[in-house]
């Protein structure tokens, strides 16, 4: 009887340290005290269910906000409050707040810090972030950041507008990595399918970006895209890159009508024994599903 | 003279599948040609393959397991019962390289393939292994037309309440994933969901060939034999995932497994877990996991949530909390929404929608399982706590982690 009360307090005082100590971390993590490297340490070890108040999550943003703060610091307080949405209950209501926030840092000096908010918004689909994204791309001079990311970001949520951007994109690219970039975007884009054809077919074009144009035919016209697969495979001057990613299409998506294709089968064979090691996998898989 | 196995009391070859939970099997005799008696004795054991799983046997749902039973058959064709499961740390590489054979005076009269078929660390998959779940993942998306639409339809910000934030955070997300697994499962039987282990190095994951080496970008590559070059989610193809750790080791800064497990003995206090190590193994990359809006457009995402899931059943098994009748085993109270009590049917499987729900349920029921019945088409909070049947001997779930044992 005596010791039930004693473990009841033990489990308090238990409780009271590990509170103490916690808000000993989150207090280092929020008030400039501690070196850049104690504090970003404290950021992210902070349990995010201490986050659950709107006061705790406030002080976070301050840290975010405060350019005055080492760059470190506001990035690990972004990835802490980031965290935090998966999880604290409290951050409906402060969700608003955070937002507001995010827009406001689209343009802080921190290129990084910069691209980091832009994503997050343009993740949330939102219109001022998509807004300042396409601003960039038709006037570089007003970009905040690269076009190749801003086609990224672009990318969560695509409309009508955006096509268009990708399309020029793709056809006066302001580097490889922009128009690779334009072409994952236009993916969906039936209207584009003319363009996917076309950098499939061309040799001199990078692998990169033929083979995305092998998967974008495939999802906006899959028929199409056998049609060129099966033409790649057996065009022995092919480069071998594109040939093992064109069997993975036709293993992957094909119709068992392939299995009939004599000619398609005789060079696949051929080339399970014969090619480089990706191109001989690639073509014993496809073997393995219409091989007789 | 012949013999007849069901695995799971089921003769659909589908449901030839084992974890370390013991499955119930019957056996009888279909052709007693040649025996001289009312009954023959059959022993069962279990043949296995180089490198293949192990199996093992019991008469009744308790005692110990053996590497053999044996059993009495009687002649008129009547079932006798019995339970079989993997041996605990020798999990199956193939489907049936292991093979369950009865026998009756040394003379095999009849014989069933199974496949120990658990979840295990993707870092250390075989190639195999990797090969068929990316190859089921792929056709599941079908590059974007696909049954994958639903899964990534769940997760949402409009969903964000029905799975987070709220002690339901666990249970939904174990419901979600093995509603993906059973999807996976109707394409390739053999596949699994393997975890993402955030705090130890998973290099292989990283690869072109597995889930894809991320570029300066953060546009991830992959090799061109790797289907999921194919993927496509709300039209746009590709994966965008920058990760802010090298993908040689772990992440920074996140609980260990010791740090999880250690939590806490009660649920409400252990389903802290879902800031650390969770929130923090999603943003430890920029790109589409790291926002819950986008988080399920990554395969990878399954992965990390499938390491979760694992997590929880561990502390689970080391601390006995599969009884929702418990109070540590859960963190039911009135200040829940719907969605988070016990008794509460969970979004989307329920088909509920308006009011404190999403507008739309994306997905329809729980997908079945040859295998097993639980959690039902429409699956509570706690039908998803005991999810090796420990408590309820059908609440079992069919999944079973390589590192977490059944007893």
């Amino acid at each position: 009887m005596t010791k039930k009360p004693k473990k009841i307090t033990k489990s308090k005082a238990k409780r009271k340290g590990a509170m103490k100590r916690l808000a000993g971390r989150f207090s280092i993590a929020t008030k400039s005290r501690g070196t850049v490297k104690q504090r970003v340490a404290a950021l992210a070890k902070v349990p995010l269910t201490a986050s659950d108040s709107d006061e705790d999550l406030q002080a976070m943003l301050k840290v975010l906000r405060d350019k005055n703060e080492p760059a470190e610091v506001r990035l690990a307080a972004l990835r802490s409050l980031q965290a935090a949405t998966f999880s604290a209950a409290a951050f409906g209501s402060f969700r608003g707040d955070y937002i507001v926030a995010l827009r406001d840092l689209a343009e802080d000096p921190n290129p990084e810090l910069r691209q980091r908010v832009l994503g997050i918004l343009a993740r949330e689909k939102d219109g001022f972030a998509q807004k300042k994204l396409l601003e960039g791309l038709k006037n570089p001079e007003k970009a905040l950041v690269p076009p190749e990311k801003a086609l990224q970001l672009l990318s969560y949520d695509v409309h009508g507008e955006t096509y268009q951007v990708a399309r020029g994109i793709v056809t006066a690219a302001p580097n490889a990595i922009a128009k690779r970039e334009a072409l994952r975007l236009l993916a969906a884009d039936a209207s584009s399918a003319p363009i996917f054809e076309k950098v499939l077919r061309d040799k001199n074009e990078i692998s990169e970006n033929r083979q995305i144009s092998a998967a974008a035919l495939q999802a906006v016209q899959p028929e199409k895209l056998r049609e060129h697969a099966r033409q790649i495979v057996l065009d022995p001057s092919e480069y071998k890159e594109i040939q093992a990613a064109s069997l993975t299409a036709l293993t992957q998506f094909g119709d068992r009508a392939i299995a009939d294709d004599e000619e398609l089968l005789k060079r696949v064979n051929n080339l399970s024994s014969n090619a480089p090691t990706k191109v001989k996998q690639s073509a014993r898989r496809f073997l393995s599903k219409y091989g007789r | 003279m012949v013999i007849e196995v069901e695995i799971n009391n089921n003769a659909d070859p589908g449901a030839r599948f084992l974890s370390w939970t013991p499955s119930p099997c019957r056996i009888r005799m279909t052709n007693p040609a040649g025996a001289a008696a009312p009954t023959v004795n059959a022993e069962i054991t279990g043949k296995s393959a180089a490198g293949g799983g192990t199996v093992v046997f019991r008469k009744g749902t308790s005692g110990a397991f053996s590497n053999s039973i044996a059993l009495p058959l009687p002649t008129n064709g009547t079932s006798v019962p019995f339970f079989v499961a993997g041996k605990f740390g020798r999990p199956s590489v193939t489907n049936g390289d292991v093979t369950i054979q009865a026998a009756v005076v040394s003379t095999v009269v009849g014989s069933v393939p199974v496949m120990v078929r658990i979840r295990k660390n993707a870092n250390s998959l075989t190639s195999g292994e990797r090969d068929r779940f990316v190859s089921a993942f792929a056709q599941l998306n079908n590059h974007g037309a696909g049954r994958f639409a639903d899964f990534r339809d769940m997760h949402t910000a409009v969903s964000l309440p029905q799975a987070h934030g709220r002690p339901g955070f666990l249970p939904w997300h174990r419901a979600y994933l093995l509603d993906l697994e059973r999807f996976l499962q109707a394409i390739d039987p053999t596949v699994s969901l393997p975890y993402w282990r955030f705090d130890q190095p998973a290099p292989n994951i990283f690869s072109l060939d597995f889930l894809g080496a991320s570029d300066s970008l953060g546009t991830v590559q992959f090799s061109p034999t790797n289907p999921l070059r194919f993927w496509i989610t709300d039209g746009v193809q590709g994966i965008n995932r920058r990760p802010f750790f090298d993908t040689g080791m772990s992440p920074e800064g996140l609980l260990t497994e010791v740090q999880t497990l250690a939590l806490g003995s009660q649920y409400r206090v252990f389903r802290g877990m879902e800031g650390d190590p969770h929130g923090l193994a999603h943003t430890s990359f920029g790109g589409s996991i790291s926002s819950v809006p986008t988080a399920a457009k990554d395969p990878l995402f399954f992965l990390l949530h499938c390491n979760v899931d694992r997590l929880w059943a561990k502390w689970q098994r080391r601390l006995g909390r599969f009884d929702a009748a418990q109070a540590a085993s859960y963190d039911s109270n009135s200040t829940n929404p719907p969605g988070h009590n016990l008794p509460d049917t969970m979004w989307p499987w329920n088909g509920v929608t308006g009011g404190t729900r999403p507008p739309t349920a994306p997905g329809g029921p729980m997908a079945t399982s040859p295998c097993v019945s639980a959690p039902g088409p429409k699956p509570r909070v706690q039908d998803c706590l005991d999810y090796q049947g420990t408590v309820g001997a059908l609440a079992g779930m069919g999944f079973d982690y390589d590192d977490v044992p059944f007893v």
